[in-house]
């Protein structure tokens, strides 16, 4: 029996590999500006202004052994150290072995292109033959054949069209939203940002009617219309959460029995610092829902793979959303 | 001891990049005891006529670290010696390392290529996925608006998924035990890979299967085994087979057709009804269309009494079987 505890995950810091391969991007980055500040490159690059400067000193400081298998200064390159240390700029003043950028690797590409490949069914990516020539390029780009990984472009439809252009103008929208709960309501929202997990696809916006961020399903949103009225709320004055699937201080948990193969399909539901016990091939632990309703959907699309435990009122209601299903079974066989 | 202290403030990025700069100043490659004694971050632990093993096994380790990033780091037999191991000589040849000169990007495709890389922001393609961008950003061109209103993501949970996309790059043939529903215990396959697939938001391995010899689909989750690697080499297929992989699975999912009932105005009406493929058929009913039985009968479940399947029969009961499980397991 193996007991342990979700931990979130932590922003990993560069491993070796990155580090290396930033040091490779960055030398002919470099080589192409004659001088460049430090907080220029740390934007380019989406890193820290301190990171930029450890690396410019490493290479400040690095190169080949030279004839004399000695590093020599002129086997070394060189950086002039006034302007990084007094005046935070960047200038190669001396540089060895590198001449350009390097390849990307295999599975690089392969990354980039299946990628793209889920991105192709975009709205604004109507240009196949645009794609297809980047995915060539990247094809030829790398060092070895890209190994082969394909995803199925993504399904959109009208609506994703429709809330794309609201989110570029920065207008408000309206749509009849059915919720998991089966009810119905307009809303109007201020549409922040589209994301999608697979193949679902979900709008994140602020709700004028909850007055607070709601993630909304596309494939529930009916009857969307666009406003001329400006959004109140952008994408920077609300704290939009990095998960699309938010704990509320309202959440109900519910302890669950998985079988262990299946319980990375429950991920998202298991709360941080749910304790976790396993057992010949099963699992239990707590799944957090918002309530019921959202519950017996999710357990009843597992069956014989996930069972709740507790409490009573959960495992009723999925008993009831099961057997109300499977009576209409048994009543359209009787007529 | 003052050499393996000094040693130890060498950071390791620092070696590795000595030694890729190393390899490719050199035309003529260097031999291993070459790079040992003189390269920055070995030879400060470098022993004069000594044992070195440890240092040789980290330059095993850093060589496949450094073509893991797609660095072609090669070896050459040193002319008149050939066939004696100590002295193969190591080289980065310039041209396979460089990206060739009239690739470029524009900063629309610039563009495209970061979202495509934010797609895999969990698992091991996201490293991947980082160090294209890194590279890409090398080549200095400006992107337009960073904020695109878009945060797509894929996810690959499968255990299986790393050690066959590993196997797929190294083209060896991987034994595994798959469940197929219905079967009571897993079978044991021995498959060639062809191709991953993400298909209908599931990953599926392409492969020719060894048994039987013709090619099968085989969905990640239902691998019940760890992936046991061989050392038999295939000869890999182009990507055409994967296309005709991904065309077949779509005439599946064409070909097979159910009708169900929705209760109007449920979720299940709202979501089955904006399926990719749906289409409303007699009142109150849809034709949808699905390519795995089981799966889709599972999902059609979780409506509950939303959905009444009509056709084919094989998935209605399909569907009631495992409604009277959940009930029975929770009653």
């Amino acid at each position: 029996m193996v007991e342990r505890r979700k931990t979130s995950a932590k922003a990993t810091p560069l491993q070796a590999q990155d580090k290396l391969t930033f040091l490779l991007s960055l030398v002919p980055y470099l080589m192409d500006h004659d001088r460049v500040s430090v907080t220029e490159v740390a934007d380019h690059f989406g890193m820290k202004p301190e990171q930029i400067r450890d690396a410019v000193r490493l290479i400040g400081v690095s190169g080949i052994p030279g004839e004399t298998a000695s590093y020599q200064h002129e086997d070394l390159f060189d950086i002039s150290w006034d302007d990084l240390e007094i005046n935070d700029q960047i200038v190669l003043t001396h540089r060895v072995a590198i001449d350009d950028s390097p390849r990307f690797s295999a599975r690089e590409a392969a990354a980039l292109i299946a990628g793209l490949q889920y991105l192709s069914a975009l709205p604004e990516h109507a240009d196949r033959a645009a794609i297809a020539s980047l995915m060539a390029k990247l094809s030829r780009g790398a060092s070895g054949a890209p190994s082969q990984l394909t995803v199925q472009a993504t399904e959109t439809d009208d609506t994703l069209a429709l809330i794309k252009d609201s989110v570029d103008a920065g207008v408000q929208l309206e749509f009849d939203y059915l919720n998991s709960r089966g009810e119905h309501e307009r809303r109007r929202v201020d549409p922040l940002r589209i994301e999608s997990l697979d193949a679902d696809w979900y709008l994140r916006a602020w709700c004028h009617l909850r007055e607070a961020v709601r993630t909304f399903r596309l494939d529930r949103i009916s009857n969307p219309q666009i406003t001329t009225q400006a959004i109140t709320h952008g994408i920077d004055d609300v704290k939009l959460p990095d998960t699309l699937f938010e704990g509320s201080a309202d959440d109900l948990i519910v302890t669950i029995d998985v079988a262990a193969a299946a319980a990375s399909l429950l991920a998202d539901y298991i709360p941080d610092g749910a304790v976790t016990i396993e057992r010949d091939g099963r699992l239990q632990t707590s799944v957090r829902v918002s309530h019921y309703h959202g519950l017996k959907r999710l357990i009843s699309s597992m069956p014989g793979v996930a069972v709740v435990l507790d409490p009573p009122d959960a495992r009723r209601a999925v008993e009831e959303w099961a057997a109300a299903g499977a009576a209409r079974y048994a009543e359209s066989q009787a007529t | 001891m003052s050499a393996s202290s000094s040693a130890s403030r060498i950071p390791v990025e620092e070696r590795l990049f000595s030694l890729v700069l190393a390899l490719l100043a050199t035309e003529a490659g260097l031999t291993k005891n070459e790079i040992l004694s003189t390269v920055q971050g070995y030879r400060q632990r470098f022993v004069v006529s000594g044992d070195n093993s440890n240092l040789e096994r980290q330059f095993e380790r850093d060589k496949d670290d450094i073509r893991e990033l797609g660095v072609p780091l090669e070896t050459v037999e040193s002319p008149g010696q050939a066939g004696n191991n100590q002295n193969l000589r190591y080289r980065i040849p310039r041209g396979d390392y460089e990206l060739p000169a009239d690739i470029s990007f524009s900063p629309e495709e610039t563009t495209l290529l970061n979202l495509a890389a934010m797609v895999w922001r969990e698992g091991s393609l996201s490293g991947d996925s980082r160090r294209a961008i890194l590279k890409l950003r090398s080549l200095g061109v400006a992107t337009d608006d960073p904020v695109l209103g878009y945060a797509p993501r894929l996810r690959v949970r499968d255990a299986a998924f790393d050690p066959l996309s590993a196997a797929l790059e190294k083209n060896v043939i991987v034994r595994f035990g798959y469940l197929k529903p219905g079967e009571q215990d897993a079978r044991i396959r021995t498959v060639a890979p062809v191709a991953l697939i993400q298909h209908e938001g599931r990953w599926l391995l392409h492969a020719e299967d060894q048994d039987v010899g013709s090619t099968r689909n085989f969905l990640l989750r239902r691998i019940v085994t760890p992936i046991t690697t061989t050392n038999t080499h295939y000869k890999p297929l182009g990507p055409e087979a994967t296309q005709t992989a991904l065309t077949e699975l779509d005439e599946i999912w064409r070909d097979r057709q159910a009708i169900v009932e929705v209760e109007p105005g449920s979720d299940a009406a709202t979501r089955l009804g904006k399926r990719r493929g749906t289409a409303p058929a007699v009142a109150g009913s849809l034709t949808l269309h699905y390519s795995d039985l089981d799966l889709f009968a599972d999902e059609l479940a979780g409506y509950g009494p939303e959905v009444l399947v009509v056709s084919p029969p094989e998935l209605r009961s399909a569907v009631h079987d495992r409604l009277i499980r959940t009930a029975a397991d929770h009653g």
